[in-house]
C-alpha cells in the first residue's frame, strides 16, 4: 500500500472522519476536528505503523496531511 | 499503612498530593501539606519565572520536606519557569495543559522527579517513553482545566496502560474518594478543591465560603467551544460565560472576559471571579488545618477498609 492510503486510513479511523476527507492539504485541527490530545493518538499511530520514533520537537511541526507524508518519506528507507 | 511506591519516589509520609492549583496554591499550602506529610505543590499559573522563584525560596523557609512546582504550560514563561526550577533545584515538577517532552532531558539531568498531569492513555504512554517518573491521571471532575474522560473511567485504564505510578486526580476530598483511587490502582491521589478549604490556604475567605457552600451541581464547565474548557463554580461570572457561548463568540472575547479573573477570585471576589473547583466541592462542608485534612483521610480509609471486610459500619 501506499504511504498515502496507509496515512489515510490511518486518520480515518482514529479520528472517523470519511477517508475522501483526509486530503494533503487538510489541517488535522482545523479540518479534521482533532484536538491535541488526537494528535499524540495519531503521533503514536503512524509510529508504529512506520516503525519510527518521532520526537515531540517535530511532532510539533506536523500540522497537515502532508506534513505527515513528507516525515515519513525523509524517515523510512 | 497506605505507603506506596509514590511515598518512596517523592519521599512523603502519605500517599496524598496537593494540586497546583494557579494563584491559590502558595508557599503557606504547599509547605503546610509537605509538613503534614504530603506533597505540596507550588502553582506556577502564569506568574513570571522570579514570582516562581520567590514563592520556592519562601517554601524552603517554611519546610525542610519535599515539595513541586507545578507549571501551566498555557503560560508565557514556561522557558523561563522552568529554569527557575532546575537552579533551585525544586524536587518534583509537574505539568498541566500540555506535553511537557522537550523539557524532560534537563529536568531528569538535574534530578527533578517529574510528574506531568494526563488526561489521556496515549499522552501517559507517550510520557512514559520519554522517562517521567509518574502520572497524574485527572479526570474531568476537577476544577480548572479539564479532560473529557472521567476518574473513574481514566484511571484503571492509564494503570493499565503503563509500568510506571499512576496518581489519581479529580473527584477526590475524602478517604472513601483515597481509598477509591487505590483500588482503581492508584499510587497516590492528588487533592485540589479539598485543600482549598483548608485553614493554611490564603485565599480570602469568601472563595472558602463559595465552595463550602457548594452542592452536587455547583459547578459548569466554561469555554468548551475555545477547546480549553474550565470548570469553576456557577456565579455571575460563569454565566456571563454561557451567554458568549450561546451567542457563538470568538476565543478572544472568551479570553478578554476570563483576564485576571482567577486572581480576582483569590482576593475575594466570589461574584465576578473564576472560581475554580471541582465537583466534589459539594462534599467539602468545614475549613480545616492541612495536617487535620490529611491525617483524618488516612486514619478514615483505615477504618472504612476494615469496614469492607467486617462489615462494620464507617462513622
Amino acid at each position: 500500500m501506499e504511504i498515502l492510503d496507509r496515512v489515510k486510513k490511518i486518520i480515518a479511523d482514529q479520528l472517523g472522519v470519511d477517508e475522501d476527507e483526509v486530503v494533503p492539504e487538510a489541517s488535522f485541527i482545523d479540518d479534521l476536528g482533532a484536538d491535541s490530545l488526537d494528535i499524540v493518538e495519531l503521533i503514536m499511530a503512524f509510529e508504529e505503523e512506520f516503525d519510527l520514533e518521532i520526537p515531540d520537537e517535530d511532532a510539533e511541526k506536523i500540522k497537515t496531511v502532508q506534513d505527515v507524508i513528507d516525515y515519513i518519506k525523509n524517515h523510512t528507507s | 499503612m497506605f505507603h506506596t511506591e509514590i511515598c518512596d519516589l517523592l519521599g512523603i509520609k502519605y500517599p496524598i498530593i496537593q494540586g497546583g492549583m494557579a494563584w491559590v496554591a502558595t508557599a503557606e499550602l504547599v509547605a503546610a501539606v509537605s509538613n503534614a506529610g504530603g506533597l505540596g505543590i507550588i502553582g506556577a499559573g502564569n506568574a513570571p519565572a522570579e514570582a516562581v522563584r520567590e514563592e520556592i525560596r519562601k517554601t524552603r523557609s517554611l519546610t525542610d520536606k519535599p515539595f513541586g512546582v507545578n507549571v501551566y504550560f498555557m503560560s508565557p514563561f514556561v522557558d523561563e519557569v522552568m529554569k527557575v526550577i532546575i537552579e533551585e533545584r525544586v524536587p518534583v515538577v509537574t505539568t498541566g495543559a500540555g506535553n511537557p517532552g522537550k523539557y524532560i532531558p534537563n529536568l531528569k539531568e538535574a534530578g527533578i522527579k517529574i510528574i506531568p498531569v494526563i488526561a489521556s492513555v496515549a499522552l501517559a504512554q507517550r510520557l512514559e517513553k520519554m522517562g517521567v517518573d509518574a502520572v497524574i491521571a485527572e479526570g474531568m471532575e476537577c476544577g480548572g482545566h479539564i479532560g473529557d474522560i472521567t476518574t473513574m473511567a481514566l484511571v484503571p485504564q492509564v494503570v493499565d496502560a503503563v509500568k510506571i505510578p499512576v496518581i489519581a486526580a479529580g473527584g477526590i476530598a475524602d478517604a472513601r474518594g483515597f481509598l477509591a483511587a487505590l483500588t482503581l490502582g492508584a499510587k497516590g491521589v492528588q487533592m485540589g478543591t479539598r485543600f482549598i478549604c483548608s485553614k493554611e490556604c490564603t485565599v480570602h475567605e469568601n472563595y472558602k465560603q463559595a465552595v463550602i457552600k457548594a452542592g452536587d451541581r455547583s459547578t459548569v464547565v466554561t469555554g468548551r467551544p475555545t477547546g480549553h474548557p474550565v470548570r469553576v463554580l456557577k456565579n455571575k461570572l460563569s454565566r456571563k460565560f454561557e451567554l458568549l457561548e450561546e451567542k457563538g463568540a470568538n476565543p478572544k472575547e472568551y479570553e478578554a472576559l476570563g483576564a485576571g479573573k482567577l486572581k480576582a477570585a483569590v482576593e475575594g471576589d466570589a461574584e465576578y471571579g473564576s472560581l475554580m473547583a471541582g465537583q466534589i466541592a459539594g462534599l467539602v462542608n468545614e475549613i480545616k488545618p492541612v495536617k487535620e485534612i490529611i491525617e483524618e483521610i488516612v486514619n478514615d480509609a483505615r477504618v472504612l477498609l476494615d469496614g469492607m471486610v467486617s462489615g462494620k459500619k464507617w462513622r
